[in-house]
């Protein structure tokens, strides 16, 4: 039961990852938004979905709406002072504004209005989760992946369905340099906007599933390493391929799961671990970057 | 705390901070991209000067200048390593690059070290006090290893033929190359310069503070802000932007926003109103955020790229 346990637990977190990875293949693999704040969506939405949910005691599905939407807000909103520059700038805004959302969350524990030990660096714990009664302990989790499995399933399809229709060519036309787009007669500003946008809305979604599974949100979860995770997803996965970036969060959360276990068998510390597996995801980064440029699923190029 | 003092907290800081964004702006001018593993060199730095200072037993001093021209070394090292290979990619790939490197350099550090705050092994310094300020001998040091290094980068860049060179594969890359400047020897001494005066920047603020593997992440929105404020890859700009970031992030906290929103009182609501403290970090990013709004090439900034 254990064994089955963790790997449903598994597979919930994949659902999440495979949903933050397609919002940054979005912006990176097909926009060539260098997001380096992809972790400030995923945060933002489990905060408000928790706030909504917790605080004004709305049913789930809205905290859920109300977390892509503000997330999707707040990806229109930081990026409006970088869309005319370089990409250079997306990376330190977007990095910083996720910084940002941390420390107000860390700072500002009237948000949830609770008690001595809510809000804050304390987290907020008891967020509940949707349908619990109708399950045991054992069923439960299925049950969650499922809806998981559905959100899933329906940013792909509505990912997809963008980047392969003539929206998806503007957007790689963008990535490609910026003249071509122009002189079609687009606006490439509105267009990095919408994408940051759109993507922000299922970067939320996927924080609000985070959430309402663990029951519980602090601003420790949404250190910038999620980041750098997200993006070694992409990178190895394949950037501007859809399946590529599902791939890419298999691979890597199945590689850093399974890592745990590693300490069972040599004596080596929680924290000293820790450390390595970061090392392993970064050394993944450069050497995708050297010789796998495309990644495990190449984009598909199609010629006119 | 006095004017004074305030004031005598943002030069620190400032040099500090100058030390740090020089580097990462040359960087930026010769290679094109912005190098998100410039502060994690700064942290390799500080903690092989911990480990000669105090597991070695040397004094600070040697222990810092050795550590700086050793990470200096390994810059070189990585370049010829990794971002040699992408001398033709486009700067978004050696950004992404450099990303990952600075994971990796940070979590080594962590795996090696751990990841409590530790302390440089130095005698307890007596702090002059007057009346209007205190201030320690190693801020004295900082304020003048900070004023060095822009004076030293002034003739740099100006009096030697390194400078000459550099300047000229800044400004016209396939031209410099043409007229016999060899720029991959230029960009050796570029990553050399430029990741030492980080070490050393690095270690003066585990010096002035504790050090800790995540010091290089804390500080790297700061550089990047004070670099793209004067203007990103223009060394006077970053001297520029280090000094207004250094004054804005200190008076920031010092300022009572309730006496300006009240127009001093003139409107009668006498609140008092500061920045939290927790919210120092996000000084420099307001101010980066209104750079790029309102004149996204920096102060210093030239108008030939956007």
């Amino acid at each position: 039961m254990d064994l089955i346990n963790f790997l449903v637990y598994l597979a919930i977190m994949m659902g999440i990852y495979g949903i933050l990875s397609l919002s940054l293949n979005l912006q990176y693999g097909f926009t060539g938004l260098a997001n380096f704040g992809q972790v400030g969506f995923f945060c933002v939405g489990a905060y408000v979905s928790t706030i909504i949910v917790l605080v004004f005691k709305m049913p789930f599905i809205l905290g859920l709406i109300g977390g892509m939407v503000m997330a999707g807000f707040y990806g229109y909103v930081i990026s409006i002072p970088t869309a005319k520059l370089k990409e250079d700038y997306w990376a330190i805004v977007t990095l910083a504004a996720a910084e940002i959302v941390r420390i107000f969350f860390l700072n500002e524990d009237w948000v949830v209005g609770g008690g001595p030990y809510q809000g804050g660096s304390f987290g907020i714990g008891g967020i509940p989760q949707p349908l619990r009664a109708l399950f045991s302990a054992y069923t439960y989790p299925l049950f969650y992946l499922a809806i998981v499995l559905v959100c899933l399933a329906s940013t792909y399809l509505i990912i997809n369905t963008l980047t392969e229709s003539p929206f998806g060519k503007v957007i790689k036309s963008i990535r490609e340099g910026d003249n071509l787009p122009q002189a079609l007669g687009k606006d490439v500003k509105a267009f990095r906007i919408k994408v940051m946008a759109i993507g922000g809305c299922f970067g939320g979604l996927a924080g609000s599933l985070w959430a309402h599974y663990h029951g519980f949100v602090s601003p420790n979860q949404f250190m910038p390493l999620e980041t750098f995770i997200i993006w070694a997803m992409v990178i190895v996965g394949g950037k501007a391929n859809n399946r590529g970036a599902i791939l890419g969060a298999v691979i890597v959360l199945v590689f850093y799961n399974s890592t745990r276990f590693l300490k069972d068998y040599i004596p080596i510390e929680e924290v000293t671990l820790a450390s390595l597996r970061m090392v392993v995801i970064g050394i993944l980064i450069v050497v995708a970057m050297l010789f796998m440029k495309e990644g495990l699923i190449k984009e598909k190029k199609t010629t006119y | 705390m006095t004017f004074t003092q305030v004031v005598i907290n943002s030069i620190v800081r400032a040099s500090e901070l100058t030390l740090l964004s020089l580097g990462l702006t040359i960087v930026y001018d010769i290679l094109r991209f912005a190098n998100f593993a410039h502060t994690e060199f700064a942290v390799v730095a500080v903690y092989l000067a911990f480990f000669l200072n105090v597991s070695l037993g040397f004094p600070i001093i040697p222990a810092a200048l050795i550590a700086s021209v050793i990470t200096g070394l390994f810059a070189i090292f990585i370049d010829r390593a990794v971002f040699k290979r992408l001398r033709t990619s486009s700067g978004i790939i050696v950004m992404v690059t450099s990303l990952g490197m600075a994971i990796a350099l940070r979590n080594t550090v962590r795996a090696i070290w751990g990841a409590t705050a530790r302390n440089y092994s130095v005698p307890l310094q007596k702090p002059f006090v007057t009346e209007f300020f205190r201030i320690t001998p190693l801020q004295i040091w900082i304020i003048v290893v900070g004023v060095f290094a822009m004076l030293g980068f002034h003739l740099l860049l100006h009096h030697t033929t390194l400078g000459k060179a550099m300047r000229a594969s800044s400004d016209n890359p396939e031209l410099a190359q043409a007229s016999g400047i060899p720029t991959e020897k230029i960009i050796t001494y570029v990553w050399f310069v430029a990741i030492s005066f980080a070490s050393l920047g690095g270690i003066l603020i585990g010096l002035e503070t504790y050090i800790l593997p995540y010091m290089g992440f804390a500080i790297i929105i700061p550089v990047f802000c004070a670099t793209i404020l004067g203007g990103i890859g223009n060394p006077y700009g970053a001297m520029l932007g280090a000094l207004v970031l250094g004054f804005a992030e200190n008076f920031g906290l010092y300022i009572n926003f309730g006496n300006i929103l009240s127009l001093g009182g003139m409107l009668g609501i006498s609140k008092e109103l500061f920045i939290p403290t927790g919210y120092k970090p996000a000084i420099s990013f307001v101010i980066l955020i209104l750079v790029l709004l309102l004149r996204p090439r920096g102060i210093l900034g030239r108008k030939k790229e956007g």
